[in-house]
This record gives structure tokens, sequence and C-alpha cells, in this order.
């Protein structure tokens, strides 16, 4: 690394493990999950808040984490993909979206479970068209939704 | 069971397996180009034209040079040693534009890469991406075809003097005679959208290069890895087998991931000249601006019709809009060359003309989309059927059947030598109409209309051509052999590995191909993994596009397994002392047929292959694994697709109320994964339909460069698809598989389409430039 960079620390719980970096300001917080933490699982798929590939829970709401600075999150609690996939919720998401072909390439995946996941904290019987305004915000190009949307409609109604 | 010599279908072929690879996606834990590393590897970033046309008078590189954290800045000219990217396509008349990988002297499109910086990381290569100073002296720009191919227009190669790379007429039947017999003579002429594949995950490479012998290793996202590796050879002067082409997990190709992009062969050249690995992975902006486009034609259409509705002949002229290169591994007529050979569709047209005319203008190049060319021609056509239709008072769907190529008349022969296999077109018809009940939906309409509410019916019946090898490629009007293979291999445990050049990107091949192979070995599908995406690895194969994995991998994957069940029984028969045509696998059993008792394991039968000398025949090659090729004959599958819209002539909204696709792919190897192909396909449709245009203005800059100004269609504008399956097997292809990808993308911009114009009915519509916009719309409700 050169030296002319300014630097700052950033401490922040990601996955329930504290982890601290020095980095430049401008680091997304995106770029800190996937290079400095090696959490692969977030995607880049447009890099300006359009796609949803992206999304993280900070603080338990969904963020773009392409549009969002590694330093606006310092101090804060960020979950990704890779937790939420273990927990209850996820795991029941995850099934649903196996059973339901939610997913052809896979790319997008991580962030509709993400926004799915946070979706479905306070919420169940969701409705197809609830589930589908809720899910506008995230793009896929494989699958035309239905498989999702029936994904994430089967799963909110499975407590 | 059924059960042929090559293809078996078993409890797996044909049953709505789950997914075997979702988990890695589901969890995070699939690796894509961007997530790997490599120890050592520096970043690059493109510095690209702000022009259309222009000269490139000098590159200043020593501002970004000079950045901390700079490696090197390659221009074009010290890419000297670098070949020039050129189409593969041998066609008789055709003009090659060798394109550098990055530009000399001149540029052609905004967004052509001029220069290469290398640096520690992405952001630091954009800063100095921003520092290179280019001087640039502005050409005048073509941004129309029609225009482009003018005398007074600025030529884009001066060496060929002339913007028109390619034009051919041919000439099927008595065309002349059909127009003159005609009661009505219709004509159109339709300009296509220019939209893109825009896959999720954007492009991207990262290259590593070892000296003595050299070694070049390149992680791409590619659906081609064999053919890429032959396009890096040939540019980089080094022989294919010292290059290495992997794929990791590829987000979405659609087509846009065939080519060689001129950035991969900068990447790997770069790795060779620094001796460091090097890794660029796209931005979204660059897939917009540099990445391929497709689709965009002008097509001139005229119609011989009797007063009944009976299509005497058809004659047309398709000029494709090229871009600034004829691009290499698709050429610049694969849009219109396809377009005019499939123009007939389900129909039995037997005097047909065409003309097809092939330019380049200072935009993207284009390149392979789903539904290539197919979707441009099918637009045009169905959209004058309507018109046609509607003019001489009858049923769009009546107007079709009339005309559709008969039941019981397969295999048809095209007038323009198209061999159909097998298909139910009149059947898929009838079967959408049903799924809509369209009678009563027509008096829906009626009601509704009374009520100032506008609903409309868009019927759009396809066919498409499947399959892509040498007798596929001929018919589409290119001659470009090809063959794949597939290695299946019992290992020593008994599990199964089955490798095949066929790349999956969404597709689900690694379910698939297990299906078929443990069908074909009598296994259990946990007991196989399938093996794709890399040279090092899996036998040669063209890759996977132009629907042709399903065909012509189901039939490689049966063949190979087929030949490796054979040298199963002969060790067990061996084994148990009985004859081979006596013993049967199933569940992983290999017994006397009708007494699993007395058998053996299907892993102590490969254990004793590899390791029991008592098993081996004298001479006998007891290595049970086998490599075989296929190249299929064509196939064609088809189907109908009926949109259901309602419009609001004061806002202009259109809601899509309901998509039906009643699709027939031959014999289905999992009906859950052929739904997910037409659900994503049809969706394109929709975005191509009412969405996705890549817009320029006069001087030729893309007006849509973000998603932003891009749209891809979300939740809100794809309905409810319901698909029911027809299944006519061909006659032709192992196992009676056809392919299945495509055809949601040549069909349902046209129902979309139809549907609107259908619901307008009221102002007599005429539209022939697509995307269906909303100012569009207020256009035709603005007439009285």
């Amino acid at each position: 690394m050169t030296s002319s960079k300014e630097l700052v620390e950033v401490v922040m719980t990601v996955n329930q493990t504290e982890v601290t970096r020095t980095v430049e300001p401008r680091l997304t917080l995106a770029d800190f999950i996937r290079d400095e933490l090696d959490l692969t699982g977030t995607k880049l798929g447009c890099e300006h808040g359009v796609c949803g590939a992206c999304t993280v829970l900070l603080e338990g709401e969904p963020v773009r984490s392409c549009c969002t600075l590694a330093v606006q999150a310092a101090g804060g609690t960020v979950q990704t993909v890779e937790e939420l996939c273990r927990l209850p919720r996820g795991a029941r998401l995850r099934e649903s979206f196996k059973k339901h072909h939610a997913l052809q390439c896979g790319f997008c995946t991580p962030g509709f479970l993400v926004t799915s996941y946070e979706l479905l904290e306070d919420r169940d019987e969701l409705t197809v068209e609830e589930a589908r305004r809720e899910l506008s915000g995230n793009i896929c190009r494989c699958t035309g939704y239905q498989g999702i949307v029936a994904a994430v409609v089967e799963a909110s109604g499975a407590d | 069971m059924v059960e042929n010599k090559t293809f078996t279908r078993g409890k797996f072929v044909g049953a709505r397996v789950p997914r075997v690879e979702d988990d890695r996606f589901l969890t995070g834990s699939a690796r894509f180009i961007a997530d790997v590393k490599v120890a050592g590897m520096k970043h690059v970033a493109f510095v690209r034209s702000p022009y259309a046309h222009a000269r490139v008078v000098s590159v200043d590189v020593s501002q970004a040079l000079a950045l901390a954290g700079v490696a090197a800045v390659v221009t074009g000219e010290d890419l000297a040693d670098v070949g020039r990217l050129v189409d593969a396509m041998q066609i008789e008349g055709l003009s090659k534009t060798p394109q550098p990988v990055l530009a000399v002297d001149r540029v052609r499109f905004v967004g052509e890469a001029v220069a290469a910086v290398v640096a520690e990381d992405r952001y630091v290569a954009e800063d100095a991406a921003d520092l290179v100073v280019v001087e640039y002296e502005p050409l005048g720009a073509v941004t129309d075809a029609v225009a482009g191919m003018a005398a007074d227009a600025p030529v884009l190669f001066e060496e060929l003097g002339t913007n028109v790379l390619y034009r051919r007429s041919r000439a099927h039947g008595d065309t002349d005679s059909a127009f003159a017999a005609a009661d009505r003579v219709f004509e159109g002429r339709f300009h296509t959208n220019r939209f893109m594949a825009a896959p999720m995950e954007t492009r991207g490479a990262i290259a590593t290069f070892e000296t003595g012998p050299d070694r070049l290793h390149i992680q791409t996202s590619s659906q081609t890895p064999h053919l890429l590796r032959m396009a890096l050879a040939g540019v980089l002067g080094m022989p294919e087998q010292r290059i290495r082409v992997s794929t990791p997990a590829v987000g979405g190709g659609f087509g846009q991931k065939i080519a060689t992009s001129p950035e991969e062969v900068v990447v790997a050249a770069l790795a060779r000249r620094l001796g460091c690995p090097v890794k660029w992975v796209e931005d979204r902006r660059e897939n917009l601006i540099a990445g391929s486009h497709a689709k965009e034609q002008i097509i001139s259409l005229e119609l011989a019709v009797t007063g009944e509705g009976r299509i005497l002949g058809m004659r047309a002229q398709l000029i494709g809009d090229g871009g600034g290169y004829s691009f290499n591994t698709s050429s610049i007529l694969v849009e219109p060359q396809v377009a005019a050979q499939s123009m007939p569709g389900v129909y039995d047209i037997a005097n047909y003309d065409y003309e097809v005319i092939g330019v380049v203008t200072n935009k993207t190049p284009v390149a392979s989309f789903r539904g290539i060319g197919w979707t441009a021609g099918h637009s045009a056509r169905e959209l004058l059927f309507d018109e046609v239709a509607r003019d001489l008072g009858l049923d769009p769907a009546e107007f079709r059947r009339l005309n559709m190529i008969a039941p019981g008349s397969f295999p048809h022969r095209t007038c323009t030598d198209m061999l159909y296999d097998s298909g139910s077109y009149t059947e898929s018809l009838a079967d959408a109409l049903e799924m809509v009940d369209y009678r009563a939906l027509r008096e829906r309409q009626r009601e509704l209309r009374a009520q100032g509410r506008y609903i409309g019916i868009g019927i759009s019946p396809y066919n498409e051509l499947t399959g892509f090898g040498t007798d596929s490629a001929s018919q589409a009007g290119f001659p470009f052999p090809s063959h794949d293979n597939a290695m299946v291999t019992v290992e020593p445990t008994g599990k199964v590995t089955v490798a095949v050049g066929f790349h999956s990107h969404g597709q689900g091949h690694e379910t698939t191909f297990a299906q078929v192979a443990a069908d074909g070995l009598g296994v259990a599908i946990e007991d196989v993994a399938v093996v794709f995406g890399d040279t090092s690895t899996s036998p040669f194969g063209m890759g996977t596009y132009a629907s042709r994995s399903a065909i012509i991998g189901g039939g490689t994957v049966s063949l190979a397994a087929a030949r490796v069940r054979e040298k199963v029984l002969a060790a067990a028969g061996r084994l148990l002392e009985v004859s081979p045509e006596d013993l049967e696998i199933v569940d992983g059993r290999v017994s006397v047929a009708g007494d699993p008792d007395a058998g053996v394991s299907f892993a102590e039968v490969a254990g004793a292959a590899y390791f029991d000398p008592r098993v081996r025949g004298e001479g006998e090659d007891v290595y049970l694994s086998a490599t075989m090729f296929y190249d299929p004959p064509a196939t064609y599958s088809n189907g109908t697709i009926i949109a259901v819209v309602e419009v609001d002539p004061e806002t202009t909204e259109i809601t899509i109320e309901r998509i039906v696709a009643s699709e027939d792919c031959g014999t289905v190897i999992n009906p859950m994964i052929v739904e997910g192909q037409v659900h994503g396909a049809i969706a394109q449709g929709i975005g191509g339909a009412l969405l996705e245009h890549l817009a320029y203005d006069e001087q030729g800059q893309p007006l849509a460069t973000t998603y932003m100004d891009y749209l891809i269609p979300t939740t809100m504008e794809v309905p409810r698809i319901d698909v029911n399956h027809l299944e006519s097997p061909s006659p032709f292809s192992i196992g009676g598989i056809k392919g299945i990808g495509e055809g949601g993308l040549i069909s349902a911009p046209a129902a979309v389409t139809c549907a609107v114009l259908d619901a307008l009915a009221p102002w007599e519509p005429r539209l022939r430039t697509l995307p269906v916009t909303p100012d569009r719309i207020a256009e035709i409700c603005r007439q009285e």
C-alpha cells in the first residue's frame, strides 16, 4: 500500500464477530465486507443501488452496501448472507428457494435472501401481491421471479 | 423404464428433481470471478473512449504512471504483439473488421478501450485511468444503419470503403407469381430495439502467467471455455495446450459471454507482460456500453395474401445494425442472417425472397443474446400478421392457424431449407388458447371496452432451432462445424464423475446431466458429480449457447454412460460368472434380471474393475470410463405464448395481467428446470417489449448507461406465467430431446406488443418501432 492515502480505523460487528480494519474513507461497505473480510456472499451487480444484489442488514435494516461507505457502518452491526442462511428463518428460506426453483445462476440470490429475511422479520402470511411489491427493489435476470415470489410467500407462512 | 441402446429413461429423467447445486448459491459460498483472489494479483481498469468515432491523436500515460500504486499503463501500440480479434465465420462475401484489443489510431464506439491501467487495487486503477490523457480528433458518427449505407456517410473502415460488410439476396419458390396472384399485399418496415443480455454478474477475468515452459491460466466469466482457449492461443501466439481456461460460477450469460472479449485478451496479455496475476471485473456502466448489444434490426416485410387470409408469399429485407465491429466469434450477420432464414417460423410459406444487409455503425458491437436473430424477425412478422388480420377482419388466432404447418406433415422442410424434425404447432396454439379461455376473454374484452377499459390479447406461436451443432448452424445460414463430448467415469468407489464441455451459468446442468447419467447407469443421482468449465478437466466442447446443452449434453452423457454401463456389466458378468446380457443395474445394484438378491453392488463391481485382475478380459479396456462425442441433427422446439394486458389510454400505463406458455421441447429431462427457462426468457421478453432499449443520441452517445435508464423488469412488471408442457420427441435426436432456452425471448416481445396494440384496437394503432414506450402509446391514443 502507498503511504500517501488518508486512512481511518473502522470497527464494526459483522456476523457476530467484531472486526477492526484500517481503510480509506472512500471504501464502500460492500468492498469492506468482500475484500477486507473475504465474505464474498454479498454480490455487486450495479454499484449504484438499483439491483439489490449487495443488500446486507445494518442494525437489522436492509441497506445497499455498494452505496454505503464502510465508515458509515463503523460501530454498527452488519449481517450478511453467510450468517443469515444459518439462522432458522434463513434456513427456512433456503429450503423454500430450492423447492420453488427460485434461483438459476445464483448471483442475485444472496440479495434476495437478505431482503426476504428482513421482510419476514415481523410479517407472516405474506400475499403474493405483498411479496411482489416488497421484492421489487431486487433484480433477477434469470428466473422471471415466479419461483422467488412463491418461495418467500411459502416461507412467510411456515411458522 | 424406457430404454434403448443409448438413452435410458429411468427414475430421474422426466422427474421434477430439485437442483443439486442450489445450496452453494444459497449459502453465499459459490465463487464467482469477482470472489476469486490470486496471491500477488493486481487490478485493471480500462480507459474508454468518450467519442463514438474519432481519430486517436495521442495517448499520454505519464501522469497515470506517476500515481502511487500504479504498476503499468498500456496502450494499443504497447500490445502490438497481440493479434486482433476477428470473427470466425467463413462466409462468402463477408468483409472482416479485425478489432485491436486496445484501440489503435481510431475509436469506433463510445466505450471502446484505448488504454489499460494496472494498479494495486481497483480504486487506484480507476484514479489512474482518469489521469490518462487521450487527444481525440472527432469524426462524423454513423448512428443508424440505413444512414450508414448512404454514399456520403462517414466510413468506419477506410480500407473497406463502405460500412456495408455484407449484402446478399436469396429467392425461394416463385415469389413474384405469388404476389401477382394475391388479393392483397401488406407491407411494413419495422425497427426492432437494441437491447442486451445484461447478466447480473458483469464480465471479468483473472490471468496468471508462469514461465518455463510458459503456462497461462485465465479464470473468466465465460460460456465457452474451449472456444476462448482457441481464440487466446491465436491472438497471443501460444500453443493451446499451454493455456488453461477455467470458469468459476458464472452469474448469467444469455449469449454475452460467448464471444472472446477484448478485455479478456488484454488481461491475459498483461499477465504475460508484467509477470504478475491481474484481475479485471467490469462495472455496470462498462457492461452497458462495452459489453455486446443485440437484436437491433430494420426489417421490411411484404406479405401476399388471399382475401380469405392465406399467405401466398413473403418478401423481406433485413438490415442488421452491427455496431463498431463485426464482432468476433459471432459476426455482424448473426442477427439479420438468422432472422432471414427463420422468417417463415411455424407457417407454411413456400414462396419467399430475402435480402440480408450487414452494416457497421458507431455503436457498441452486436453479438449473441438469447433468441439471436429470431426475436427481431419474429416480432416484425407477428406485428404485421396482427395488422393483416385486423384489416381482413379475421381473428388473429384463426389467421395464424390457417397458415400454420399442419400436424402430420413433419418432418417439414421450409423453403429456406430448414428441416423441422417434429412439432405441435396447431396443438400448441389450441392449448394456449384454452389456457386463457380465449372465447370468454374476447367476450370480456368487449364488455370492458364498453366501460372504457382496454384489455388486449397477444398471440405469439413460435419455433426455435435448438441443439446448435454442425447441421443446425448450417440451417441457420452459418457454416460452423462443431461437436461436443462428455466423459463418464465410474471411480473406484463406484461414484460417478461426468465431465462435459458445457458450461452452466444458471441452466442447472449439474442436475440435468446427473439425471441422465444416473438413469443411464442405474445409480442414484447423489452418486453422480458433474464437472465442467475447465479446459484442463473437461473434454472439448463448444460451450453453452443456442439451446444446445440439453440435447447435445444429454446426448453425449447418455452415449458415454451407455458405453460405461457395458464395461460395468462385463466386469460384473465375470464376477458373478454369468453372461452380461443377463444382467441389469437397478438402484446401484448389478444383478441377474429379475433376481436382485443374486447380485453385487455397483461399488463392488467398480472396485473389482480397478483392483481385481480376475475381472480383466484379455486385452480388454477395463477402465470404467468413456468419452463420447455427439453432433446431432437440427431439432426445433415450439410453443405458443399468449399475453393478456390492460392499457390505460389516459396514463399510458400497461398492466400485464397474465401470460401463458404452451411449450414443447420434446423429451423433458426436468420439467422444473424447463419451466424456469420459460419463465426467465419470457421475463426478458417483457423487458424487450416494454422497457429495454439502448438509445443513442445523434453523436453516438449512449443514453442508457446505468440501471436507472436501462430498465430491467422487476417483480412488478413480470406477472404470473403459466406453463403447459406438450411433448413431441424429436425423431432425430438421442432420447428425443430438444432445447428450450430461447423460445420465451423469441416470442414474448411480440406477444406483449401485440396485446398492447390489441387493447388499443379502437385507435387502429400502427406501431413499428420497438419497444412500446409510454410516449408511443400516447401518440396512438392522441389519434382521432
